[in-house]
């Protein structure tokens, strides 16, 4: 899974902003604001990549147990999917 | 036909044809010999437009529309448009923002009352030029100020950037940067291209960094203006 083409992430003064371009600004003009754990999640998710992926990536970073980090991305990948940002 | 200005440190070639643009320009026509960029809008693209906005007057589709292009072509140049109205006072540009109709121009004539015009100018009445530049951020004057012709062809150090709402009691409020990120987001020009995007955000940074910005509500007073200025001013 991958995020959808048509957004940037930028760390703007300390918060973490995404933002439409293109085609996607037309039906979306707002902004995403994401906490550092969901940046970091982003970014990894710019390239194909899988669950498993993500979560061991994370590890190296964050002093949490695997099961505790495996849960908070799946949560915030389910709000990604709804939000229509993910694709398979 | 063609006419050379420079606004906001650009050399711009631009292709007008009617009176309004004409006039407005007036201020800013400057020979050069380097072209920074060339503004015109093909017959096409002309055409497309009056027939989506069939509301809008040739000569204001010019002005809109030209505008635009510039401010566009801004982003490439460490610059980006605010929807605010500008008052300069003591060599520092104050920047109230606000959706059309709210009261921006009606604030910023009040500091003209209030300081009078010797010691207050607009610069933009509607849409001033910032630029990122190595010694500061600035805010430029520019030909395309909305409805009126209130703009002057000259730069301050941008004081602060200031979103205004209407109220009865005049209160303002420093507001956090993830505050403030949407509201500017909201009031410039969005570019579709990502480079584009990612330089605007770059710069929105940097401002951040430096400037503050405020949330004001306001009345129509000179009381309206005091709460303003003794909080925003910036001392020189």
């Amino acid at each position: 899974m991958k995020i959808k083409d048509g957004y940037v992430l930028r760390n703007v003064a300390g918060n973490y902003i995404v933002v439409p371009f293109g085609e996607k600004s037309l039906d979306f003009s707002g902004l995403i604001t994401l906490n550092e754990l969901g940046a970091n999640i982003w970014n990894l998710l710019e390239k194909d990549t899988t669950l498993e992926e993500i979560t061991q990536n994370l590890l190296k970073e964050y002093d949490v147990s695997e099961d505790v980090l495996t849960n908070d991305v799946k949560e915030f990948i389910s709000q990604l999917k709804g939000a229509n940002l993910i694709e398979n | 036909m063609q006419e050379k200005i420079c606004v906001a440190g650009l050399n711009v070639a631009i292709n007008l044809k009617y009176n309004k643009t004409k006039n407005q320009i007036q201020k800013y026509v400057k020979d050069f010999e380097k072209q920074n960029l060339k503004i015109q809008i093909s017959d096409e693209e002309f055409l497309n437009i009056k027939n989506e906005l069939n509301y809008l007057s040739d000569e204001d589709i010019e002005y809109i529309y030209t505008g635009i292009a510039f401010y566009e072509a801004l982003l490439n140049f460490n610059g980006f448009m605010l929807h605010s109205s500008g008052v300069v006072v003591d060599g520092y540009a104050y920047l109230f923002s606000a959706d059309s109709g709210v009261g921006k121009s009606t604030h910023t004539d009040l500091y003209l009352k209030h300081f009078g015009a010797d010691k207050a100018k607009i610069i933009n009445d509607d849409k001033p030029a910032i630029k990122i530049k190595e010694d500061g951020i600035y805010v430029y004057g520019t030909p395309w100020s909305g409805k009126t012709d209130k703009n002057l062809n000259i730069k301050a150090k941008l004081g602060a950037i200031i979103f205004l709402e209407r109220s009865e009691n005049n209160w303002i409020e420093e507001i956090s940067n993830q505050e403030a990120i949407p509201l500017i987001l909201q009031q410039t020009i969005r570019p579709k291209d990502k480079n584009l995007i990612l330089k605007l955000l770059d710069m929105l940074d940097l401002l951040l960094k430096n400037v503050k910005v405020y949330k004001l509500g306001c009345n129509i007073s000179s009381e309206a203006v005091q709460t303003s200025y003794n909080k925003i001013k910036r001392e020189v």
